[in-house]
């Protein structure tokens, strides 16, 4: 199988005491061996949620699947037993967070976070895995992993520290590593330095990368396909060249249009997505981005369009590919 | 979506009135409604609840309803077992004990929540001032509360009412509140110093004073208004610890002195019984103490239970 | 020359922290004219946010001088700077945290107004916080809701409301956008960016997104551990920077094109920020710097002005700038790239 994951059909909510919240609305996607994912979008649009259903961390209650499938190396997830998920997390799939200060446990030494997770999902001992720990910092370029793998997390900075996290995640070799906004809390220069890293990664072990983030610009290097996410719904999916070269969607031209470049015209205001995106408490019937798209057709108010396959592996979710449309602009 | 015919008409540019886009579609959630909705759904916690409720009315109508004061001696009527016209029966005076224990839940209930209310005001008085004084202000006060709390406060109660005891009336309510409270307010003082002075640093009063606010306005404004939780959380267990101090002391034969009844000179009154087989006579006022005292506790988990942010949703 | 509306004099803010003293802002000084928009950019822990609290006296500083219309703001009274506030104000980088949960967004907003008492009734009250929310666009109908009942963008709009509810001259943007989705940030750029029009106001930018600073700023000052590496105009420092700092900074930026990023140069920075406690004399930068002589771990460099209104802070400058007009740059680097070692484990 060249595909390590394929989704369909996936829809989780949550029930609140006021009602059901639909975050993800029935997404697809696959992700192939080796290759690199961005899952691209605002906040709120499901990303993270996703990114927890895939390693099942959801709370339920309140959170439910409430349709579709996920199929990891040809195993469904959801069929999964707890324990069954306590095997694969943090071995077959790994996860780094956003936050590394508070992903990492403050109370215990970094070395032992590492080695945990080894002797967990491995048979050696301790002190073999504490040698596998040091040469785990090692390739993360932590300086002086040696004196370093004794040291608490407090003692880094937040680009060590997310090395260490990428360190703990890769240390089982997973098959596949879920990046959840990894970037977003770090300088640009350090930024820089743990997308090379996870490339790196990607390279030595064969792992296959699932990267979410709001920023397409981190994406461009970094990312074979990109998968752009509005309101719990996939709205555009393709290749990053497409995607880049051959924007379809509106959110998705609007989107690369507010990155900030270093060239932006002073003199003119700079593109921005007026308005928030819907809440999905009370999910709007047609499509989400009605409310907010300047190209809106009063048929995008109450009616939600199906995927376009374009040229090339690209397929986009809007009216405006309808032949209704496409066939007023030919004549 | 299905067999809707789709017309040149649907294709037109929406007009901007259709839209709408900064619309919030969730119903306002103010955050002590919310604390209190989940505290509801805590069964556990509502059973506090309602035994604290009745505990109160019964002090409320205890007395009235059979009619009984609690200092009637009837010496046809002495040590009765529980029966239908004594309920809780009578002790070695012939008084009923129905009316007595009411009276002592009174002065109990009494007790627990004055003494843990002047501990909260003077905990948060003196917390919130050593929260935002200075580094060395704030490490005085502490150290002179520490000093106070390590009296025994068992110590402090036995002092004062051997001073303030009046002839033959024992210690009076007013001091026995008194010498619950000099030491009590410590822990109090120290949870608000310690709230205090972590949202100091929140970036909500650091833009208040931005503004220019004073350290009282941040104080007042900002930073009490947020530790509400935990100071509550506090109270619920304060109260019953005060009860059972009272308990405690009544049991021991300080504190409130016959013929008034309290929950724990009752109980003290009531050891005598044991060796005879009068058995209610410890065992109700026992009771009691142990409802209210559980009463308070699953309570006080309860509301620190609905505050903990991470359970919202 | 007109006069700067705020001038700050070798600024210095230390903090005194177990193991030593923390250099946190070490000996600033700019000038800021009304008007304008200055930049102040540098990585985390540089000290430009200690800098911009320091400015508005959110923290006392250690030393130096903040003169402020000619006034100097740090030796005024309580009572002048009391009234001293209304003129300057912040917005914070956390539109989660900077709001009071449990404030309605008309009490957040009307704060400043009732510190000051700058209304005589509730309804004058109510009315200017409108008028405020409108001109960030938002509505009555928001004035009653919490602020957890707002998204990111939404809060620091309502952040941006309160900071010009006392009509400041002077407003220290902290990081604003920092927080933000990227699609929500031109939204707050935009949206200062006219109120800067409109109401006539300067501001101090603090932030680490060079692109954004770029757009927005006037004059760029870029700090590094506490000190200023480099400082000028927006585009002098973009199209012409002078120091090695400012290079690599700007060859890190992420450009959302993926043929040219693919081909991209990157000038790889190694390591990170180091400890700003304890600083010994000696470039701040020179454990990282690709340029770097012995001279550099010696002499701390001061900011000198090595090209007219160009202020750089490295004792190489004028020697880089002639060699890179002879296409020789590359010659003066003395620390090679270290070729990281794969282990196979």
């Amino acid at each position: 199988m060249s595909n390590i994951l394929e989704v369909k059909n996936l829809k989780i909510s949550f029930k609140t005491f006021f009602g059901e919240v639909e975050a993800v609305r029935g997404i697809d996607f696959n992700v192939e061996r080796k290759k690199t994912l961005a899952i691209v979008g605002e906040s709120g649009c499901g990303k993270s949620v996703t990114a927890n259903g895939i390693m099942k961390l959801l709370p339920e209650p309140p959170a439910f699947y409430k349709d579709g499938t996920i199929i990891f190396d040809g195993k469904s997830i959801l069929d999964k037993t707890n324990k069954e998920m306590e095997e694969v997390r943090g071995n077959e799939i790994s996860m780094i967070f956003q936050d590394p200060m508070t992903s990492l446990n403050p109370t215990m030494k970094i070395g032992d976070q590492i080695v945990e997770g080894l002797i967990k999902h491995t048979n050696i001992t301790r002190d073999e895995a504490k040698k596998k720990a040091i040469q785990m910092l090692e390739f993360v370029s932590v300086p002086q992993p040696e004196k370093r793998v004794n040291q608490y997390p407090h003692e880094f900075s937040g680009g060590m520290r997310q090395r260490v996290m990428i360190a703990l995640a890769m240390v089982c070799r997973p098959k596949l590593l879920i990046a959840d906004e990894p970037t977003t809390a770090l300088d640009v220069t350090v930024q820089a330095q743990i997308l090379d890293l996870m490339k790196d990664l990607q390279n030595q072990f064969d792992t296959s990368i699932i990267i979410i983030t709001h920023d397409l610009g981190v994406v461009a290097d970094i990312a074979d396909r990109i998968a752009v996410m509005y309101a719990g719904q996939i709205v555009e999916e393709g290749t990053t060249d497409k995607i880049f070269y051959e924007t379809n969607h509106p959110y998705t031209k609007r989107l690369l249009e507010s990155i900030p470049r270093l060239d932006m015209d002073k003199n003119k205001p700079l593109s921005s997505i007026d308005g928030t995106p819907p809440d999905l408490y009370i999910p709007p019937t047609g499509c989400p981005f009605f409310d907010r798209c300047t190209e809106a057709m009063v048929i995008c108010k109450d009616s939600m369009p199906e995927f376009t396959i374009l040229p090339g592996d690209h397929k986009s979710r809007c009216w405006l590919n309808h032949s209704m449309v496409t066939e007023k602009e030919e004549s | 979506m299905d067999g809707t015919k789709l017309t040149k008409d649907m294709f037109m540019p929406a007009t901007h009135e259709q839209k709408n886009m900064e619309k919030i579609r969730r119903p306002s959630t103010k955050y002590w409604a919310d604390v209190w909705r989940r505290l509801k759904q805590n069964k556990l916690a509502m059973i506090g609840l309602t035994i604290i409720i009745i505990a109160a009315l019964g002090t409320v109508f205890g007395f009235g309803i059979n009619g009984r004061q609690y200092f009637e001696q009837n010496y046809d009527a002495i040590n009765v077992h529980p029966n239908a016209t004594y309920w809780f029966g009578t002790d070695d005076l012939g008084r009923d004990l129905f009316t007595r224990t009411w009276q002592g839940t009174m002065y109990s209930l009494i007790i627990g929540f004055t003494a843990a209310f002047i501990d909260l005001a003077i905990g948060v008085i003196y917390g919130g001032i050593a929260g935002m004084a200075s580094r060395n202000a704030d490490a005085l006060m502490m150290r002179v509360a520490e000093v106070i709390y390590s009296v025994p406060y068992m110590l402090v109660v036995i002092l004062m009412s051997v001073v303030f005891s009046t002839q033959g009336q024992g210690t009076s309510l007013l001091i026995l509140i008194l010498a619950m409270t000099i030491t009590g307010w410590v822990p109090m003082a120290i949870l608000v110093r310690g709230q205090v002075l972590q949202l100091k640093e929140s970036e909500y009063s650091m833009a208040a004073g931005s503004l220019g606010a004073s350290k009282g306005w941040i104080l007042r404004k900002h930073i009490l208004p947020n530790t509400l939780g935990p100071i509550l959380v506090n109270l619920t267990l304060t109260i019953p610890r005060s009860i059972f101090a009272e308990a405690t002391l009544g049991f021991l034969g300080l504190g409130l002195q016959q013929p008034k009844a309290s929950l724990g000179n009752l109980a003290n009154a009531g050891l005598a019984g044991l060796p005879v087989g009068n058995f209610y006579q410890i065992i109700i006022p026992s009771l009691f103490i142990s409802m209210i005292m559980f009463a308070f506790n699953v309570l006080g988990d309860g509301v620190r239970d609905s505050l903990d942010p991470r359970l919202r949703k | 020359m007109e006069k700067p509306l705020i001038s700050i004099r070798n600024l210095k803010k230390y903090f005194s922290v177990k193991g030593g003293t923390l250099a946190a802002v070490d000996n600033i000084s700019l000038d800021i004219n009304e008007g304008e928009t200055y930049g102040l950019v540098g990585e985390s822990g540089c000290g430009k946010s200690t800098a911009g609290r320091t400015i508005v006296r959110i923290y006392e500083p250690t030393e130096g001088e903040m003169f402020f219309n000619g006034k100097d703001v740090y030796k005024l009274s309580k009572n002048e700077l009391h009234s001293m506030r209304r003129n300057f104000q912040m917005i914070f980088q956390d539109p989660y945290a900077s709001l009071n949960p449990r404030m309605t967004v008309l009490d957040i907003v009307a704060e400043p107004l009732d510190i000051h008492n700058a209304y005589k009734s509730q309804k004058e009250r109510y009315d200017r916080v409108i008028e405020l929310l409108e001109l960030v666009g938002l509505n009555d109908e928001h004035a009653n809701r919490f602020p957890h009942e707002f998204s990111g963008g939404q809060r620091q709009r309502i952040g941006i409301a309160r900071a010009l509810a006392l009509n400041p001259k002077f407003i220290v943007c902290d990081e604003p956008i920092s927080a933000l989705d990227v699609s929500i940030q031109a939204q707050v750029i935009n949206l200062l960016k006219s109120l800067q029009e409109k109401l006539g106001l300067t501001y101090l930018f603090i932030a680490h997104d060079l692109s954004m600073v770029r757009y927005i700023s006037d004059k760029v000052a870029v700090m590094y551990l506490g000190h200023i590496m480099e400082r000028s105009g927006t585009e002098n420092i973009f199209e012409n920077p002078l120091h090695p700092y400012t290079k690599a900074l700007l060859s890190a930026i992420p450009i959302p094109d993926p043929q040219i990023q693919k081909a991209k140069q990157r000038i790889l920075l190694s390591g990170d920020v180091p400890s700003p406690i304890n600083p010994k004399e000696g470039c701040r930068f020179v454990e990282r710097c690709s340029y770097a002589i012995d001279r550099c771990h010696k002499e701390t460099p001061q900011l000198l002005e090595v090209v007219p209104e160009h202020f750089s802070a490295c004792h190489r400058t004028i020697e880089i700038m002639e060699a890179k007009k002879r296409g020789e740059e590359e010659t003066l680097i003395t620390k090679k790239k270290v070729e990281k070692t794969h282990n196979v484990g």
